[in-house]
């Protein structure tokens, strides 16, 4: 018997591999569809920062993220820009790493048209910069000295979405979707430096690490991982890849744990 | 040639290290002017940097073609992968989307290779965190006891199944996952962050002293 | 685009995914295919960004159209730019110094003042804030910030003593261990979610490929490597017997 169970704790790799593909496969094919209840405190403020913003405010959208973090944070973006469209907020969307545009691009392309949104009047589309902390440190004095053009090289300056706009006093608040170190560089650039409102959403592994940020109020609200985008979606009653993501994970996370405590029983009573 | 090869290059991590330190605090038309010339400088010198990176990976897969190394056919792909990407961007002039809202070939090239590599790449350390959780994730101590508490609180929480179970187990103490999971990440896992995050901001503060008063200089290379 | 693209997209797509998943069986070419393709894509998209979101509006537009000193601003970083080149020239990389030490300096004078204001002063006053109205917090609100204090002081005790930890002070540096410990565990419980959710994005894909929409484009796929490596496996049996005998 020991010496079964210690062949079982040296099992080929691959028979896991085989049972994760099937924990998370079956899932997608034949959801749970369990109901998710919980709201962490964050995403309700994040929620709340948005839901009590004055209709015809401004936000900055900085979205960061590549097909690397897509499938967690495309969901939470998607959530926060339909909510924005539904409070008729406008939205400025930013962004600072190469990879994201692609994504950017299928993010506007249909949900606009569901909330009867145009371009350049309710929503538009910056260029990509490098070097955050210089367009962030220059915002701040205008706008129009980094970004006279959007993606398309279309003046900026004439579209009806900029008027009035020109530094950060005219921007209600910055939501940052990020899989990278970008929201420590608004928090402390913009955040902490200028005062404006920074509210984030960032991968699972990442949201631990931002405890103390929160803590302080340096982040007014915060989205983690594809949990956070489930939550947003239960808030803003639309239910999308978030929900049904978390549902697919629902088999695979009790697997982790059940291996976890297999294999440690498997040490302990046959030493 | 020492003035050349050392002191100016020192100098120039003094001066421009002072200066811009002094810029944050300064309030000033000039400060802010100072950090508009220099972050547009930093844009155009760290692009050049992104072109050092290239020359040297297109220089390593060239070598490994011209000497026939084992398996250099593959390097062929690391080529042929980059025109993949820059022919169709040529050919869209850098636009991933044409007037008519329908994607030109640099968005086809972006959504239907790039995407996927890039994400399958990623979503393959999923098969890595089980495998490491069912080899070594050993419960030896009450130290990694703590940590499995953590981790299973968290674990177990994030999913509607677990908020079941732990209703089940749990529904007594009234406390919820959700109340959970957000006070094991607010108030013991940030006071160890927190800790983290003093002691680093320490360490890069001096590290950075060291650099601009050229204390700090390996960066530099030999001689 | 057409939908014919489109299609074909799909089942560009949906191979590239399964030729980097079949690693998970073992090393094989498609892998290896599929990995080249992964860095030089990489490259290119970079390149591509780089190319025509800032050489272009950053470099050759000024350079052609500026004034006079819209032209030197842009021709004194790139001097400093091209300098970093020299590395590859043993004789002359020195000459990189000059673009290196730029960015070390500027960097460096960044890092500085945020370091200080986000990461130092506010968490220090983030953990001493509750305590300047502490009687008018609840108790479990008293109790948390007694906890991130304490928590807190501990850690830093752990890293900045950690030469000989004896006595009191090797208590206090234990406590900061366990609260470290908390702070691991409860990352490595995220990383378990962040990570399937990678995979429950792929996985989505690929079932979303295998409609007849995309003709089928994942099963197809699927079952043509699945003949591969069955393929290969008789070809090595076969070849082992024969070579017994």
């Amino acid at each position: 018997m020991k010496e079964i169970m210690h062949k079982l704790l040296k099992i080929d790799r691959r028979y896991l591999f085989v049972l994760l593909t099937l924990s998370i496969l079956i899932p997608i094919i034949k959801p749970l569809g369990l109901p998710n209840k919980s709201i962490s405190k964050d995403v309700q403020n994040l929620y709340n920062f948005i839901d009590n913003l004055p209709a015809g405010s401004t936000i900055i959208c900085s979205l960061d993220y590549d097909p690397s973090t897509a499938p967690e944070l495309h969901p939470q973006a998607t959530a926060i820009v339909k909510h924005a469209f539904k409070k008729n907020i406008k939205v400025i969307v930013v962004t600072f790493i190469p990879g994201s545009t692609g994504l950017i691009d299928e993010l506007f392309e249909k949900i606009p048209q569901q909330y009867g949104k145009k371009y350049g009047e309710d929503y538009v589309i910056f260029p990509y910069m490098a070097n955050i902390v210089a367009v962030l440190t220059q915002m701040n004095s205008n706008i129009y000295s980094i970004y006279d053009k959007d993606k398309d090289g279309k003046d900026l300056k004439s579209m009806p979405i900029m008027k009035g706009i020109n530094n950060y006093k005219n921007i209600s608040g910055i939501v940052n979707i990020t899989g990278t170190a970008i929201l420590d560089i608004w928090v402390a650039y913009v955040g902490d430096k200028f005062g404006v409102p920074v509210l984030g959403g960032v991968t699972a592994i990442s949201q631990v690490g931002y405890g103390p940020y929160l803590q302080k109020g340096q982040i007014k609200g915060l989205l983690g991982g594809m949990k956070g985008a489930a939550e947003y979606e239960t808030l803003i009653n639309e239910p999308g890849k978030g929900t049904s993501g978390i549902d697919a994970l629902n088999v695979a996370h009790l697997l982790v744990l059940a291996l976890i405590i297999m294999s440690n029983l498997i040490l302990v009573i046959f030493k | 040639m020492k003035l050349f090869k050392k002191q100016i290059p020192l100098a120039i991590v003094f001066v421009f290290g002072l200066v811009t330190l002094a810029s944050y605090y300064v309030p000033h038309r000039t400060s802010e002017e100072y950090l508009d010339v220099m972050n547009s400088w930093e844009n155009i010198v760290s692009a050049f940097g992104f072109f050092l990176g290239l020359i040297s990976l297109f220089y390593a897969h060239y070598n490994k073609i011209k000497r026939k190394v084992d398996g250099w056919g593959y390097s062929l792909f690391v080529y042929i992968g980059f025109l993949l990407m820059v022919i169709p961007a040529v050919y869209s002039n850098g636009k991933q989307i044409n007037p008519d809202a329908s994607i030109t070939w640099l968005g086809w090239a972006y959504r239907y290779i790039y995407n996927p590599l890039q994400a399958t790449m990623f979503s393959i350390l999923a098969f890595y965190i089980i495998s490491t959780a069912y080899r070594s994730f050993r419960i030896k101590s009450l130290q990694a006891f703590v940590l499995f508490v953590a981790a299973f609180i968290l674990i177990l929480g994030r999913i509607p199944v677990g908020q079941m179970i732990w209703d089940q187990l749990f529904g007594f103490t009234k406390v919820t996952t959700g109340q959970a999971i957000d006070w094991v990440i607010g108030v013991p896992s940030t006071a160890g962050k927190r800790g983290i995050m003093i002691g680093v901001a320490i360490g890069a503060i001096v590290t950075s002293l060291k650099i601009i008063f050229g204390i700090e200089r390996q960066y530099m290379g030999k001689d | 685009m057409s939908e014919g693209m489109i299609i074909f997209g799909a089942w560009v797509a949906a191979a590239l995914t399964l030729f980097l998943f079949s690693f998970l069986y073992k090393d094989n070419p498609f892998f290896k295919v599929a990995e080249h393709l992964f860095i030089g894509a990489g490259m290119g998209w970079y390149f591509q960004t780089v190319y025509y979101k800032i050489m272009v509006p950053k470099i050759l537009e000024p350079l052609n159209s500026g004034t006079g000193f819209e032209i030197a601003m842009v021709i004194i970083p790139s001097i400093l730019g091209l300098s970093l080149i020299t590395q590859f020239i043993p004789k002359i990389s020195w000459i990189s110094r000059y673009g290196f030490t730029f960015l070390m300096g500027y960097s460096a004078g960044m890092a500085i003042p945020v370091g200080l204001a986000t990461d130092f002063m506010n968490q220090v006053l983030g953990t001493i804030e509750p305590f300047a109205n502490f009687f008018s917090l609840s108790g479990f609100e008293m109790f948390n910030a007694l906890i991130i204090a304490i928590g807190t002081v501990c850690v830093l005790f752990y890293f900045f003593f950690s030469v000989e930890h004896k006595g009191v002070g090797k208590k206090v540096s234990n406590i900061g261990i366990y609260f470290l410990m908390v702070y691991f565990g409860a990352s490595f419980g995220n990383t378990v979610m962040a990570r399937f959710s990678l995979l429950y994005g792929r996985f989505d894909t690929l079932v979303n490929y295998s409609s007849a929409k995309y003709l089928y484009a994942t099963s197809w796929i699927a079952a043509g490597l699945t003949l591969f490596f069955v393929a290969e496996k008789l070809v090595k049996t076969l070849t082992k017997a024969e070579s017994a005998e």
